[in-house]
């Protein structure tokens, strides 16, 4: 450590530099300005600000009176609890399924970890193909099997939201569930054997040497899910666009998009984009307390 | 020691990098140096090639994207210019950038854009040239265009762009759909009567009688509906309120609408579906009518080339003052030269030329088939198939052309006005609450 490298400081600064650069020009200059237009009357993209909003946090108390507003933060919260139970949930169980067996694990693993690699807009379709009303996979099935007389609107008030959030949870179950095959790998073979000399076997096992050794990877996970499920957007975008049905499926982050590009109100889109940011923040908070990792 | 072992290391790793950047040397022996050759009689310089940018909603899959790639191609070889293509299909996101463009100063040299509100920002701004100050110094500049069709900017009166080609609105019908309900092909005096009373015909034979989308484009519906109970003279009025006379209108066309929803003309995904899944309906001969656009025909050429004949174009049904024949159209987008092209010299002439051409009669003709022009001397489309014969005589029988009411509004306007639809038609906010939303958002 006494090289002259390590000593001095400066070339570390030439190397930090232009990541610095990148992330002040990419991140941190949009956000301060993100900020500076949520005060802003900007009536379309592209177009120069007119003048401070009156009063100036107007688009703050527009929030609060703003209908679809209260259904996007109700249903981003929904998608939260949907993503600790189903995403990470899911993926838990999977993982431990199938670290339990000999044949077949890498064709699982792969198979679960598909559709992480297959882009949202292309699930959308896809999803969009299987609930479709008229012809749908799901609807020509029911037809098929129980004779069903009519269609099913998968999209009507009734199902949406189990529409909206199938796909969602599908699509990153994979994304965890590596992250676990990942920790469970990590978990040492003596552990295991000792627990057996000690009479630990099936579910003993799991959930006195898997679940606790495995904690921190959960909580990684837990925390990854919580502060993701805030910034869904594309797969409801696709399948559900303008809050189908009759603005019930707004997310804060189709609402937002929807402002910004559909609407032209760009001051309430970057409005939208600061709570978004906000609690992003409170969330990950929140979650690293719960969720503490520990050294074992 | 370890010093001069670093130095000969760097050295040597500056050596293998620069290696590449030898020049080459050919190969065998030394040539002798050639005699010096005698001077070449001088050449003519060659013509100056100007390179124009040019961004126009021509790009992705927009129907006339071939002929325009070809009208460029014909430019570049007759002047020897250039043009930098920056077409993009156009959407909120592509106006978005153009507007940045203009913004950040970066704008093209010549702009195919939007005619009403959409362009005020950069007019505005003094950021393109009036026809005015074009044909001070271009005499014959749009000198093929009717002077009647020429829009004048809603920001200041004076025309800035010249049109090339315009579109119509109306309804295409399933003849197939209409023949198992046993319903006639309406005609030009088809009336909002006769309309409902086929849509029972229709609805009673289990098929969809009207295939649209309240959710997603309500947009054709509404400027009929209110063209419906008003007249040509007063559609392009904008309301104050709901409760005024033009707001009234506004919401008895709504109200038309909500009928057609509680008598289950509309598909029963409505609410939910989009529009192409309502589309979708007639090309699967389960709905009878749709109002749609010009740009509609080439959809139906080719996604139903093997049943053409089972669609045709019909009038909108008529209501109070407001003939059948009656129908929404214009043009809404034309040539704009930008100011930073006008005020440089090398890119004048190009950027007068590109526009001279690309509005030509000819160059528009070919990429016209049914749609509206402002040429004097018309379009002169050929080869035209079953569905655009169809579509060109009910242009032939048309009596008034309007253009439509919501784009004078502000896209929030439209949006909040259009996405209240499904409220309205569903109790959820009566008409003039909409209406009035609406309004409120009109910057």
């Amino acid at each position: 450590m006494n090289s002259p490298l390590y000593r001095k400081k400066w070339p570390l600064l030439i190397f930090l530099l232009p990541a610095f650069a990148f992330l002040a020009v990419f991140l941190f200059y949009p956000f301060v300005q993100n900020i500076l237009n949520s005060f802003l009357n900007i009536s379309g993209l592209g177009t120069a600000a007119a003048g401070f909003n009156e009063p100036w946090y107007h688009d703050y108390i527009k929030m609060h009176s703003d209908p679809n507003m209260a259904t996007a933060l109700k249903n981003s919260l929904i998608m939260t609890g949907a993503t600790i139970v189903f995403q990470v949930g899911l993926a838990l169980l999977l993982a431990l399924l199938v670290d339990r067996i000999k044949l077949g694990a890498k064709l699982f693993r792969t198979i679960y970890f598909f559709p992480i690699v297959i882009s949202a807009t292309a699930l959308g379709l896809l999803f969009n193909l299987i609930f479709l009303y008229n012809g749908g996979m799901l609807n020509q099935l029911f037809a098929s099997l129980f004779n069903t007389a009519g269609n099913l609107d998968f999209k009507s008030e009734k199902y949406f939201l189990a529409t909206m959030l199938t796909p969602v949870m599908w699509q990153y179950v994979g994304f965890y569930f590596v992250i676990f095959v990942t920790g469970l790998n990590n978990i040492s073979s003596e552990v295991y054997e000792a627990a057996e000399l000690d009479g630990a076997e099936g579910l003993k096992r799991t959930f006195y040497i898997t679940l606790p050794l495995l904690r921190n990877v959960l909580c990684t996970c837990l925390v990854l899910g919580i502060t993701g499920a805030l910034k869904v957007f594309d797969l409801p975008w696709v399948m559900m666009g303008e809050g189908i049905p009759m603005d019930k499926s707004w997310l804060l982050g189709t609402y937002m998009y929807s402002q910004a590009f559909n609407r032209g109100d760009v001051d309430y889109a970057s409005a939208i984009a600061v709570l978004i940011v906000i609690l992003g923040v409170i969330f990950a908070l929140v979650s690293n307390k719960l969720f503490k990792q520990k050294d074992y | 020691m370890k010093k001069s072992i670093a130095l000969l290391l760097v050295l040597l790793m500056a050596a293998a990098a620069f290696a590449g950047c030898a020049a080459e040397q050919p190969a065998g022996p030394q040539e002798p140096a050639p005699a010096p050759e005698a001077p070449k009689p001088a050449e003519p310089e060659p013509p100056k090639t100007t390179t124009l940018t040019v961004v126009t909603s021509y790009g992705g899959d927009d129907g006339n994207r071939q002929n325009f790639q070809n009208a460029v191609s014909e430019y570049e070889t007759l002047t020897g210019n250039k043009v930098q293509d920056g077409s993009a299909t156009s959407n909120e996101q592509w106006k978005a950038k153009v507007m940045t463009d203009f913004e950040t100063g970066t704008e093209p040299d010549v702009l195919f854009y939007f005619l009403g509100n959409d362009a005020n920002p950069f007019i505005e701004a003094n950021k393109v040239v009036s026809l005015d100050e074009i044909r001070a110094a271009y005499p014959d500049y749009a000198g093929n265009m009717k002077e009647s069709m020429l829009v004048p900017s809603p920001a200041d009166g004076k025309v800035y762009a010249v049109p090339s080609t315009g579109f119509w609105e109306s309804m295409f019908v399933n003849t197939k759909v209409l023949s198992e309900a046993g319903v006639a092909v309406p005609g030009a005096d088809y009336t909002w009567e006769q309309f409902l009373s086929d849509c029972e015909k229709i609805k009673a034979k289990g098929l969809t009688p009207v295939a649209v989308s309240l959710q997603e484009v309500p947009h054709y519906w509404f400027e009929f509906t209110v063209f419906n109970n008003g007249n040509s003279a007063n559609h392009l009025d904008i309301p104050a309120a709901a409760t005024d006379a033009t707001g009234q209108k506004w919401a008895k066309g709504f109200e038309d609408l909500k009928q057609l929803y509680e008598l289950g003309y509309l598909p029963k995904n409505t609410l939910t579906a989009t529009d192409a899944e309502t589309v979708q309906l007639m090309l699967d001969n389960e709905a009878a009518f749709l109002i749609d656009g010009s740009w509609k025909v080439g959809f139906f050429v080719e996604n139903a080339a093997d049943h053409l004949d089972d669609y045709k174009l019909s009038y909108v049904p008529g209501k109070g003052e407001r003939k059948a024949t009656d129908i929404i159209g214009g043009i809404s987008m034309g040539y704009y030269i930008t100011r930073k092209a006008w005020e440089d010299p090398e890119k004048r002439d190009a950027a007068i030329e590109f526009v001279k051409h690309l509005t030509s009669d000819e160059v528009v003709s070919r990429f016209v088939t049914t749609e509206v022009t402002a040429l004097k001397n018309g379009a002169k489309p050929a080869g035209l198939n079953v569905i655009q014969q169809s579509a060109a005589d009910m242009c032939g029988g048309v009596t008034t052309l309007v253009f439509p009411v919501q784009d004078l509004l502000s896209a929030e306007a439209r949006a909040d006005l259009f996405g209240n639809v499904k409220n309205i038609v569903t109790g959820g906010k009566t008409a003039a609450e909409a209406i009035d939303a609406g309004l409120a958002l009109n910057k």
